[in-house]
């Protein structure tokens, strides 16, 4: 194998592994996050993604993608733990207004009214969190 | 005309009901066996959010270890 040869396999392997990092990258990506960070989807009290105003289409699509894998999600839980869906869900929401709420960001109690998060000022969670 | 229409509704229905009873079958006969008849397929339909859902707290407060693993292990779903 002459240097040239070596070259051009090295550059191969590169660009492979470059192309298997944004495949990597592109499945790790924090979705919910992003949506949070739209202002335009907030955390619900009941354990889902909820849409704060008229949204686009995209954002329509991609909450109710995330939706969906969180229904799983629970629905995996609830048969282990023998709880519910809604009470899984509803446990995961306590969770989430603690964690995952930035500052400025939505969120809904079971009262139904949109909020936003003032600063890091703690997000009051729904009654059911105990 | 109808007789066909008739007779593939019955058919249709027929094997779900079976399932459904084998399900209720297994679920009393062994408890941990639950999980398998659980379908974690998605919906097709968006899923509607009812806030006002009725929720154990006792149940809530049980899982919260369970959830916090969930969100973990979960990244971008959460």
């Amino acid at each position: 194998m002459n240097r040239r040869m070596k070259l051009m396999v090295a550059v191969g392997l590169g660009v492979a592994a470059l192309a298997g990092g944004t495949a990597y990258a592109y499945v790790m990506q924090d979705v919910a996050g992003e949506l949070r960070a739209t202002g335009q989807v907030g955390e619900q009290a009941d354990g889902y993604l909820g849409l704060v105003g008229s949204a686009s289409a995209d954002i329509r699509a991609r909450t109710n993608d995330v939706n969906i894998q969180r229904r799983a999600a629970y629905t995996q839980l609830a048969a282990q733990r023998n709880a519910t869906i809604e009470e899984v869900a509803a446990a995961t929401a306590c969770q989430l207004f603690r964690q995952r709420v930035g500052p400025g960001q939505h969120y809904r109690l079971p009262d139904g009214v949109w909020r936003r998060r003032n600063g890091s000022e703690p997000v009051p969670l729904p009654d059911h969190c105990g | 005309m109808m007789q066909p229409n008739l007779r593939k509704e019955g058919r249709d229905a027929r094997p779900k009901r079976m399932e459904t009873l084998r399900c209720a079958l297994v679920a009393v006969a062994a408890l941990p066996s639950i999980a398998a008849c659980v379908q974690v397929t998605a919906p097709e339909r968006p899923i509607e959010i009812n806030l006002n859902i009725n929720i154990r707290q006792e149940v809530v407060v049980r899982l919260q270890e369970d959830v916090r693993e969930l969100i973990q292990q979960n990244p971008g779903v959460f």
